[in-house]
């Protein structure tokens, strides 16, 4: 092996080919100073080519660890898999607290800045310096002057970068109905609210109150009449309740003559009729007008993703428009609180470390209503969710027992329970199977040890049954009627009862009653019972409607009297807790007789059939507590981002409060979008005004309203089946309204193929699925009712596609051009020597 | 230094070389996960319905177990609709059955006749080891808790059916169900970055084991009218034809009988449905005449239904062999064949090793061809939209720039060279592809909308070919790097590239002339051939890629992990080009950098697309 020498005239040959120096040239006036001192100095660092690979070097790092963050292999054992996630261990090191820097940050923070523009330079020098331009190096010049112009280009683009998305709804619902005031005054009142299942209004107050709901919304509804039969449109069913009234009302989008009413029959079998079939005209109530109008969206959300964003939204209560106030300094990746008892943890996690935030957000508009408030945020939860727990209180606390109690089966099932005793609602789990109950004297224990019992007489025979029950129809439908002996009388059937169900501890009007439900059968007709412990508050009911308890007591026959005396109602295991402090009996109706035990906490007792039951934890005196609880790192939804985030917030001398994260800013609930989280929150201030809290994203002008004619899914064979994967396309077709122009045809924009508009470009970015909620109190929607558009400007973005192409260029020439002009003039040296009549060795 | 001592120990690391590949793929080849030989010992299916022969049938035949009676390529070649694609049964089968086995297959039956089985005989599958875990880990923590709970009669059978559990990763949903695996499960959904993923997986499987889901996905019953927005129906929407003998068992229970559908005639409904009662009561009884006969009713009267709309049957035929034949992902023996008979030739200046490895690395790439043409025949697109076809199609296009380089070189001193790196990076592409189908799944589907677009088919195949090309620059500066460590000289290619080629002629009489070039020149001219292209590639497919992004994102660069590491491989390429200015040892400096690069390129490949998803999550 040679060891070349440095200094060798072979290598300078070999080095001055590609890069050639310029020593040897005539040097202009300028040149000697640079070759000098400090200037000389820097002068040759910026064309040195080994300052060039550092830079890239260090380029190298420095993404590498801001983009990947530090990943490591941490195999399990035994397995060879590169290919497996659960293989690597992985860090984020740009989220770390300190620098909570998005992928954007981390790439436009002052070392990137600076190591570009020192590329820069070194590029630019050492070109100018070292590179004659000359035909084998317009390779060369092309590649750094691509990159170059590359590197201008980005400044420009990344420099004016704002990024963000709109939500734009369908169509609103807009109502027109005059009221007349109590001193006959008539006005006019206009309602507005989303087209959305679900979504509800209320206007007026009292007597004239008038409330909204979208009940379904067809996008997709088949005209049956009229000219475009066959034909579909997006149709809306709002029910409205207007005093007596109660009726539906469908809209179709570009049938406003199709609108009508749907009424309320008494017909089981249709409980709805068309009013146009029922009354000859189709419109029910004609002094409501309701129409379908566009959603005009003029503002969009900046991504946090991109860079943080952060707004809190401000509004006196019972305003519509929120003011925005841009919250900076707030992180996005790491939880930050000052004090532990702020937050709920999950058990044996590792504790949050206390780091405190303080963030003054102070008014940021003219418009702003509280220009004397500075707000401030003391806290930051990256992923939480508003959790209430029990602690237990100290001793002078109101009583207010709450145990954690397991049933667990031999089986290994296991189920956990937290029963509130005095609190209805959740004092007994498991439909009334069971409960758990405080008592204040030991004469209310008997109750739970005794089946609940049924008195009936009826004085005009003589007769007086009691029965302990056992058997509810709610439970067993096919149980039967009970004849009561000595009742029967010719040409009449005897009086009979089967109770239909036991209630014990119903919240009515704060207090709390028990009752058993009978089915009656007298001479009289068959009637409904509700027998309550309070003989005063017994009633018939004729009607099976609720509204009828609450009405003063009737009777539908007196000639029999009931009486109920409650027992453990359905309960197969009560807990009763009292009226010592502190002690807890189990009581098991599992078998004839009541069997009762005195538990301790952490205790278990054996019911039957291997089934133990144990009380986890018990608090007398609990105290509710709500707070944030924390998810754990492992637990979190990686697409979920900011969308769990709350922040600590206070105003001067007020205490903090949690407020959550939403995902866009909604002026009230009726224009809230499916799956869009609305949490405001009213604040009192020191000197008692409210103010209401909104904590959001930023959020721009658009410069012109943008709406939602309709929203198109296309599918692949079959029709969308709900897989994602039958999906083709979706495109939404918007229209636009400058100020003082109306609006614009529609246009369509669909993934990969977006629309500019006014300098902004509009993207197809999320959409409403179709969503068959089974959970209680929400509609199902058929979806489409609206559409998430990405919104961006990209100024500079064709400087920097020029700067490729010529870099492209370049290197095209530098590798393949370049060589076959080599070859050219070596070929024409070797053909001149030749003529020479030289002999050329090869 | 003497040249002939340094051909002589490059000889020997040659040596070492060829014994190392031979190693790593006998390594591999009993890594593979799949096949017969590793069904679970402890508990399979019971083998097959009560054999019963009828008398028709010779000797032979009755012999034979049940399954392999059964002819189940007409029904194999039938479509179904699934996801918005009309694909062969055969196919379907795979994925579905991917879902309950990951990579393993059931008592080495076909995937077809297991999803038939489950769907009839579900009991037998219950206590049946089928249900696939992934992962050491997860594994460990199921097996320890149900051991823990066993008693001592029942420990030491339960200690060997773990045995298997481990290393298979199949257990039976019983076990699987048990309160102490709940319990295990349970605390693994805890987990989303690390084992969430496993549980989902356990889940899907019960899910896709269930008959009522089995049958409910049997969407093979074309609409009558042929529309195609519609969904094609159930053969549950046929099984209820009124006044018939029911479907025997249980078969009835697990769909609901909504009427038949008002699209399809009595007529053709009573056909279809009597047939899939005979293949039913037929399969049941273990009487493989009837089931053969009514899987060849089912496969000549359902394409009659609407003989328009209904998929080309001969693409069928093809997709039913194609993924009968593991997508043709054997193909990497062939290749490694290939890498053998190159390599010696290359080291022993063995011009007939050469020859016969160039000839099997024609044929390799001759096949790999079809594969990619099939696949493309298939599917209906280029073969670029998933993490299979991205390997698959980078190597093939690897293997035809090797052609084609070859040619233009076929003169020099390099020729064969490239053929070496192509059949490397087609044996390790396709050893892929073949032993990880969890992570590279074969099946076909349909692409998302975001990947409708011609940046898809310009911006991926420029990215990968460069990376094919990454990869076999890689391989040639590897045995560059192993022929110095063990002594051989400094040299490198004096211009560089195709510009050694082109400087010095076509023909390469001069630098790289055949018997005058040394080893490392060679090797480094081979570099940097390879390197000057993927460099040039990767650089314009970034800048495609970005306008791509322009219109589909709304930004040309986003940071996402994947372009970022993407540009970091171009940033190792830009150093090496600079370097090579600059560096004394040019060679050396060439040869790591490109190693380097092409670790970058792969860690961008694998830990970027597996462990950091960012947006280009789909590939």
């Amino acid at each position: 092996m040679t060891k070349p020498t440095t200094r060798s005239a072979k290598n300078r040959a070999a080095k001055n080919e590609a890069t050639p120096a310029t020593n040897d040239v005539d040097l202009p006036w300028w040149k000697p100073w640079l070759n000098h001192g400090i200037a000389g100095w820097t002068f040759d660092l910026f064309s040195s080519v080994k300052f060039g690979i550092w830079l890239l070097a260090l380029l190298f790092i420095y993404s590498s660890i801001g983009s990947a963050g530090i990943v490591y292999p941490d195999f399990d054992a035994g397995t060879w898999n590169i290919f497996d996630p659960a293989n690597w261990a992985h860090d984020q090191l740009r989220q770390w607290r300190g620098l909570e820097m998005t992928e954007f940050e981390w790439f436009h923070w002052w070392p990137f800045d600076l190591m570009m523009i020192l590329i820069a330079i070194n590029i630019t020098v050492t070109t100018l310096r070292r590179i004659p331009f000359k035909s084998v190096n317009y390779g060369v010049w092309m590649i750094h002057s691509g990159i170059l112009v590359l590197i201008v280009g980005s400044f420009i683009y990344f420099g004016t970068k704002v990024e963000g998305d709109t939500p734009v709804a369908r169509r609103q619902v807009i109502a027109t109905y005059e009221d007349v005031a109590a001193d006959g005054t008539k006005s006019t009142r206009e309602v507005s609210f989303l087209a959305a299942p679900g979504t509800r209004a209320t206007s007026g107050e009292g007597a004239d109150q008038v409330t909204f709901e979208v009940t379904t919304i067809d996008p997709e509804w088949e005209l049956l009449t009229g000219e475009d039969k066959g034909k579909r449109a997006y149709s809306v069913t709002v029910a409205v309740t207007r005093g007596e009234k109660r009726y539906m009302r469908q809209l179709l989008v570009g049938y406003p003559q199709l609108t009508e009413d749907l009424i309320f029959t008494d017909d089981p079998q249709q409980p709805m009729k068309r009013s146009v079939k029922e009354t000859g005209n189709p419109i029910f109530d004609a002094s409501m007008a309701m129409r379908l109008d566009y959603e005009p969206q003029g503002y969009f959300y900046l991504r946090n993703e991109l860079v943080k964003s952060w707004a809190l939204y401000v509004r006196k209560p019972g305003d519509r428009e929120w003011v925005e106030r841009k919250i900076d300094g707030l992180p996005l990746y790491n939880d930050y609180i000052g004090d532990r008892d702020l937050v709920f943890q999950q058990g044996g996690d590792k504790q949050l470390p206390l780091d405190p935030l303080d963030v003054a957000v102070g008014p940021t508009s003219e418009n702003d209503p509280f220009q004397d408030v500075e707000f401030r945020i003391n806290g930051f939860l990256r992923y939480a969710i508003p959790r209430s727990r029990f602690v237990d209180g100290p001793a002078g606390s109101p009583l207010n027992p709450v145990a954690f109690v397991t049933v667990a089966s031999d089986r290994g099932q296991r189920q956990d329970y937290r029963l509130v005793a005095r609190d209805p609602d959740r004092a007994s789990a498991d439909g009334g199977l069971l409960r758990f109950v405080s008592i204040d004297n030991e004469t209310q224990f008997a109750q739970f040890t005794r089946q609940p019992t049924i008195t009936i007489r009826i004085p005009s025979k003589g007769i007086e049954i009691r029965e302990e029950i056992r058997d509810v129809a709610a439970a067993n439908p096919d149980a039967p009627f009970v004849e009561i002996k000595g009742t029967e009388e010719a040409g009449k059937a005897a009086y009979a009862y089967r109770v239909s169900n036991v209630r014990d501890d119903v919240p009515v009007g704060g207090a709390t009653v028990s009752l058993a439900i009978l089915e009656v059968r007298t001479p009289k007709g068959l009637f409904r019972r509700w027998v309550f412990s309070d003989p005063s508050l017994t009633r018939d009911v004729v009607q099976p409607d609720a509204s009828d308890a609450h009405g003063a007591p009737t009777m539908q026959d007196d000639s029999i009297q009931t009486f109920y005396e409650p027992g453990n109602g359905l309960a197969l295991v009560s807990l009763v807790y009292g009226p010592e402090e502190g002690r807890i009996r189990l009581v098991s109706a599992i078998g004839s007789d009541a069997k009762v035990v005195d538990l301790k906490p952490r205790e278990t007792a054996p019911l039957a059939g291997g089934i133990t039951v144990r009380v986890e934890e018990l608090m007398p005196r609990a105290v509710l507590e709500v707070k944030p609880l924390v998810v754990p790192r492992e637990q979190r939804e990686r697409d979920a981002m900011e969308i769990f985030s709350q922040i600590l917030v206070s105003a001067p001398n007020t205490p903090a409060e949690w407020l959550e994260f939403n995902r866009w800013v909604f002026n009230g609930p009726e224009d809230v979008l499916r799956r869009s989280p609305y949490k405001p929150m009213v604040m009192r201030l020191a000197d008692g005004r409210d103010v209401e809290l909104l904590f959001s994203r930023q959020r721009l002008p658009l410069g012109t309203d943008i709406a939602l004619e309709e929203f198109i899914l296309t599918s692949h064979v079959g029709g969308f089946t709900g897989a994602m994967s039958t999906i083709r396309d979706y495109t939404s077709a918007v229209r636009f309204r400058d100020p003082g122009s109306s609006w614009s045809e529609p246009t369509t924009v669909s993934v990969n193929d977006p629309i500019e508009h006014d300098g902004l470009w509009y993207f197809q970015a999320q959409w409403d699925p179709p969503d068959t909620s089974s959970d209680e109190g929400i509609r199902p929607s058929a979806g489409l009712n609206y559409t998430v558009l990405g919104v961006g400007n990209r100024n500079g973005v064709y400087i920097q596609l020029l700067g490729c192409v010529i870099a492209v260029a370049g290197m095209i020439y530098a590798f393949y051009v370049k060589p076959v002009i080599k070859r050219r003039r070596q070929e024409e040296v070797l053909a001149g020597l030749a003529r020479n009549g030289r002999k050329v060795e090869a | 230094m003497n040249s002939h001592t340094i051909l002589s120990r490059s000889m020997r690391v040659a040596r070492s070389l060829v014994v190392a590949v031979v190693a790593l793929i006998t390594c591999a080849t009993s890594l593979a996960p799949a096949q017969a030989q590793d069904a679970p010992a402890s508990s399979t299916p019971a083998a097959t319905p009560t054999a019963t022969p009828t008398s028709n049938a010779n000797a032979a035949d009755a012999a034979k177990p049940f399954v392999e009676r059964v002819d189940l390529k007409p029904l194999g070649t039938i479509a179904v609709q699934s996801d918005g694609r009309l694909k062969s049964l055969s196919s379907f089968a795979q994925e579905m059955m991917a879902f309950v086995s990951g990579p393993r297959e059931i008592n080495g039956q076909d995937p077809l006749f297991t999803y038939l089985d489950m769907l009839f005989r579900p009991d037998v599958y219950r206590d049946a080891d089928v249900i696939y875990v992934k992962g050491a880990g997860p594994r460990k923590r199921i097996a320890d808790a149900l051991l823990a709970a066993a008693t001592p009669e029942s420990r030491a059978a339960l200690d060997e059916q773990m045995k298997a559990f481990e290393k298979t990763g199949l257990i039976s949903e019983t076990l699987i169900l048990k309160p102490e695996s709940v319990a295990v499960l349970r605390e693994m959904r805890g987990d989303l970055i690390r084992t969430e993923k496993v549980v989902r997986a356990i889940d899907s499987a019960i899910t896709v084991k269930d008959p009522r889901f089995l049958l409910s996905k049997l969407k093979i019953v074309p609409r009558g009218d042929g529309d195609a927005s519609q969904e094609w129906h159930g053969i549950s929407a046929v099984m209820f034809a009124d006044g018939k003998e029911p479907v025997p068992g249980s078969m009835l229970l697990l769909a609901e009988n909504k009427g038949q559908p008002e699209d399809l005639s009595p007529e053709q409904a009573a056909v279809i449905g009597d047939a899939w009662r005979a293949l039913v009561s037929g399969w049941l009884k273990g009487d493989s005449n009837a089931v053969n006969g009514a899987i060849a009713t089912l496969g000549s009267e359902l394409p009659k239904i609407s003989a328009e709309t209904y998929p080309d049957q001969t693409r069928l035929g093809w997709e039913y062999w194609y993924f009968k034949n593991d997508h043709m992902t054997r193909v990497w023996l062939v290749y490694m064949a290939a890498s053998i008979f190159l390599l010696l030739g290359f080291v022993w200046k063995w011009p007939r090793a050469r020859t016969i490895g160039l000839g099997i690395f024609g044929l390799a790439v001759l096949l790999h061809t079809i594969a990619v043409m099939l696949r493309w025949y298939i599917a209906d697109r280029w073969p670029n939209s998933n993490m299979f076809e991205a390997v698959t199609t980078a190597a093939w296009m690897g293997a035809i720039g090797a052609v084609a380089i070859e040619w233009w070189v076929r003169k020099t001193a390099m020729f064969s060279l490239f053929a070496l790196g192509a059949a490397v990076s087609g044996m390790v592409a396709l050893m892929a592809a073949h032993f990880l189908p969890v992570q590279l799944n074969p099946a076909i589907s349909n692409m998302m909308p975001v990947l409708h677009d011609v940046w898809l088919y310009i911006h991926t195949n420029v990215i990968i070919f460069s990376y094919v090309l990454i990869f076999m620059a890689a391989v040639s500066a590897g045995i560059y790097i192993l022929h110095r460590t063990f002594g051989g000289a400094a040299t490198y290619a004096r211009v560089g590239g195709a510009a050694s080629l082109i400087v010095s002629g076509s023909h390469g009489e001069e630098r790289m002339a055949k018997g005058r070039a040394a080893l490392g020149e060679i090797l480094d001219g081979t570099t940097m051939v390879l390197m000057e292209i993927s460099f040039v590639l990767l650089w314009a497919g970034i800048v495609m890629g970005a306008i791509w992004a322009d219109h589909s994102w709304g930004r040309p660069w986003g940071w996402d992990p994947k372009e970022v590491f993407a540009l970091n491989t171009f940033i190792v390429f830009a150093i090496l080009v600079h370097v090579r200015l600059k560096a004394k040892d040019k060679g050396l400096w060439t040869a790591w950098l490109a190693v380097i690069g092409a670790a970058v390129m792969l860690f961008n490949w694998i830990v970027i697309n597996f462990v950091i998803t960012g947006l280009h999550s789909y590939a």
